[in-house]
């Protein structure tokens, strides 16, 4: 309770500053750039906003929210989380880009900003942010189908997919990952499947278990209960290696089929963000991926907890980014 | 499961938790109250303290924030007009006008007996048939869906008031509001004019509380304030008889059916549930021209299906882990973060904790009726605050609750932007919520086509043959045949009627 008095005591008072902070941000921007030697001296010199371009309750919320609250001891501030949903994430991203460079606002998000480029529903993509870091990549991409299917792995799904073109119903969300994961699949293996948006990961469970749909592409993590209750069979993941929580499920490549995707739940900056103070910020991170606790609660949800530094991060964002590009491009090309 | 929910109690009956259940009923009241606040508002600050508890006592927190904010709105949907939530816009029907004359505690009454009795109801039907029941909702796909929305947008035909003209014609520019922003499916910008704040569209609670709250100010203001109320406070009844009660039995029951039902179906959620259930009470009434002029059939109506969709949200989250509306979206990543895998499976694995929110949510409705039975006559001294205090405050609430939606200034401009738009639309008699209908249920019904014509490759028979969509399109033609009937008949005796008149 007085957690939740203090929070909100502070979250107005940030407000109050921050419409202050717009009032004189353009003075400001003209006579303190040489007023100290190194801006992360006093970083963080107040609570640090954390824009989650989506839903409260969704994995890209409660994998912020677990590396926050270990943050805010690393930090030693105040983190509050803002959940900005709409527009596929473009609202809250712009959000980040539209606030003041000082890094007390800061973008915690995945994959998907990529794609909203690549599908030309936003001018900017990961190249237009200073990245501090990743804390957690997904590697258990997946397509799963109901126990009553006929399919039990992908090459029984390949060969009947062949054989009867647009007759399997493909469960997505047009533009996020699973859409270009299901692209790249029909391009890998030259089979054609009926690609229908669906929604969220809860509607695509839905519709899977209400028999409407035959795959659906989500993410192990989501749907582990229905798998420990038989209700749905991983026809496999999109990882280089097994999970070690799921030994059972065999690796895309392991069937032939050379798909490897990482969904990768990153921390960028406003571009213009001092160099130090993204680092200081990476570093924070750097050691709540090495704490065990950290380790523990990400590995519940079946997620790998993994510390990439800025170069890594956008190293890793370039390859997920070229890949994605190479397979919208080809389902371009075929239309 | 007798010894189970007993075993639930068990955990939950520590003082601890209770008052964990206290504090989250009574700061979910007054989430609840506040218009521009909300029941996911309220979830969604406290889901992050939550993660420090023990999962039973962090649930019950929760579920006391979800059912005292769903409940809290009807204290200002019956003193002050303005529908705190999505949930009670149609408490403000009779609510309102049993206020005004003088009826402010009966209406009270009424609305707080039938917000426990109908969350009481969807509670012992989560707790006895949750999995059968979440079964169902599973058959409900992209067809049996669009069924549904057409017949819910038909219902602006009741609720249009005098003119029906009038009322399609707020319907059409509510679905118009809502085309704004990314499209369905797609997520192609619409109607954004090349401005990034657009992209995402108007969110709801802007909408409503602009539309309901702000023109209601907007109006205010052009009159003179004038302490007439007071008068009749002194005179402020809050006695309902038992017979009074019994006699809103069918009227509460076919409510809260509505409730659960609606609740259950992802996605449609008790913004709509009390506005379905005010139509349903008012074309089965013998009575249905005192609608609107303050009689309790409307508040119970109302009241008794908003609170019973909290149950019906929770069925299948429980049985099969999926949401039914925002706030069960928040509680599903509450059970994630605390280790519990959402599922066919949770019951079975995790009974202890499920039977405890089951204790937990039967403790907050006690708690929720006893809050409000107390707090009653407080509220209704409200009234006695003069408006030129009283709605500036309830202005700055509102601005604060537009900028906590998605914390930008954007959504406090939209706030004022519809408050002009309902000014307005008052001033030239148009109902207002044909106008909130088209705007939840426009984007519902453009996405269920769009998904039901992808999974059908295009084909249309699917909609019409689907059991479930082909009864709701039956249902429609029906009351839409009856609505026009009706209408015709109203217009043929008000012709005879001025004939009469000027005739004599």
């Amino acid at each position: 309770m007085r957690n939740f008095l203090r929070k909100t005591l502070l979250g107005s008072v940030f407000i109050a500053l921050l419409v202050l902070l717009g009032a004189c941000a353009e003075n400001a921007a003209n006579g303190s750039s040489d007023a100290k030697d190194d801006p992360a001296s006093d970083y963080p010199s107040g609570p640090i906003t954390v824009v989650v371009p989506a839903g409260a309750g969704g994995d890209t919320d409660l994998n912020t929210r677990i590396m926050a609250k270990y943050l805010e001891k690393e930090l030693d501030t105040n983190i509050v989380i803002s959940n900005v949903t709409g527009a596929g994430g473009a609202t809250g991203t712009q959000n980040v880009l539209d606030a003041k460079a000082d890094g007390h606002t800061v973008l915690a998000f995945h994959n998907s900003m990529l794609l909203n480029n690549i599908f030309g529903l936003t001018d900017y993509t990961y190249t237009d942010f200073k990245m501090a870091g990743v804390g957690v990549l997904d590697q258990s991409n997946t397509f799963v189908t109901s126990a009553d299917s006929k399919f039990n792995d992908l090459p029984s799904l390949i060969e009947y997919a062949k054989e009867n073109p647009g007759e399997v119903t493909m469960a997505t969300e047009i533009g996020s990952m699973t859409y270009i994961q299901t692209l790249q699949f029909q391009e890998l293996t030259g089979v054609e499947f009926n690609i229908v948006d669906i929604g969220g990961a809860s509607d695509k469970i839905s519709a899977l278990l209400g028999g409407r749909v035959d795959i659906v592409p989500t993410s192990l993590g989501l749907i582990s209960g229905y798998i420990e209750s038989g209700d749905m069979i991983p026809l496999g993941i999109m990882g280089e290696e097994r999970l070690e929580g799921a030994p059972d499920v065999p690796t895309f490549k392991e069937q032939g089929v050379d798909i490897v995707i990482d969904k990768a739940f990153y921390w960028g900056f406003h571009k213009d963000t001092p160099e130090e103070i993204v680092t200081k910020f990476s570093n924070a991170m750097d050691r709540v991926v090495a704490n065990e606790d950290y380790q523990e609660e990400i590995e519940n949800s079946w997620l790998s907890p993994t510390f990439l530094n800025s170069e890594e991060t956008n190293k890793k964002l370039e390859e997920i980014n070229a890949s994605y590009q190479e397979a919208y491009k080809k389902s371009e090309e075929d239309n | 499961m007798l010894d189970m929910l007993l075993a639930g109690f068990e955990s939950v009956l520590t003082i601890y938790i209770i008052l964990l259940i206290i504090v989250g009923v009574f700061l979910g009241l007054i989430f609840g109250s506040i218009p521009g606040l909300t029941a996911t508002m309220a979830v969604a600050i406290c889901l992050p303290i939550t993660y420090g508890m023990e999962p039973v006592a962090g649930m019950s927190l929760l579920m006391g924030l979800y059912i005292g904010g769903v409940s809290g709105g009807l204290i200002p949907a019956i003193l002050l007009k303005l529908p705190g939530t999505p949930s009670s816009i149609a408490t403000t029907f009779d609510g309102y006008p049993m206020a005004q004359k003088g009826e402010a505690g009966k209406a009270f009454s009424f609305a707080i007996v039938s917000s426990f009795l109908g969350g009481l109801l969807s509670i012992v039907v989560l707790i006895m048939i949750a999995p059968p029941l979440g079964k169902i909702a599973l058959q409900f796909g992209p067809y049996e869906f669009f069924a549904i929305v057409i017949f819910s947008l038909t219902l602006i035909a009741s609720l249009s008031g005098n003119s029906l003209s009038k009322g399609i014609m707020a319907g059409l520019l509510g679905i118009a509001f809502a085309m704004v922003g990314s499209a369905p499916i797609d997520a192609f910008p619409r109607f954004t004019f090349g401005f990034h704040s657009l992209d995402a569209g108007f969110n709801i609670l802007p909408v409503l509380i602009g539309l309901f709250a702000l023109s209601e100010i907007f109006i205010s203001a052009e009159k003179k304030m004038k302490g007439s109320v007071k008068a009749n406070l002194k005179k402020v009844n809050y006695k309902v008889s038992i017979k009074e009660y019994l006699g809103q039995g069918w009227n509460f029951l076919r409510s809260s059916v509505i409730g659960i039902a609606i609740g259950i179906l992802p996605g449609i959620g008790g913004g709509t549930s009390n506005i379905i259930s005010y139509v349903a009470a008012k074309n089965s009434s013998k009575k249905p021209e005192k609608f609107g002029t303050g009689i309790p059939d409307g508040v119970v109506a109302s009241e008794s299906s908003n609170n019973a969709a909290v149950g019906g949200a929770l069925v299948p989250l429980v049985s099969l882990g999926i949401p039914g509306d925002t706030v069960t979206a928040m509680l599903l990543g509450g059970l994630v973060l605390h280790g519990l895998q959402p599922g066919p499976l949770l019951i079975q694995n995790s009974g202890d904790i499920v039977y405890g929110i089951f204790a937990a949510l039967l403790i907050a409705n006690v708690f929720m009726a006893l809050f409000l039975f107390l707090g009653m006559k407080g509220f209704v001294r409200l009234l006695s605050i003069p408006g030129y205090i009283l709605l500036p405050i309830i202005l700055v609430l509102c601005v604060v609750g537009a900028y906590g939606v998605n914390n930008r200034l954007f959504d406090v401009g939209a706030l004022i932007f519809f408050g002009v738009i309902g000014y307005l639309m008052i001033k030239f008699g148009f109902p207002l919520t044909p106008l909130v209908l088209g705007f939840i249920l426009g984007p519902l019904l453009e996405t269920n086509l769009r998904r039901g014509l992808m999974l059908s490759q295009g084909d249309f028979m699917p909609f019409l043959t689907s059991p479930i969509a082909a009864t709701f399109l039956s249902i429609t033609i029906v009351s839409l045949i009856f609505a026009i009937y009706k209408n015709k008949k109203n217009k043929k005796q008000e012709s005879t009627d001025n004939l009469e008149k000027t005739g004599t």
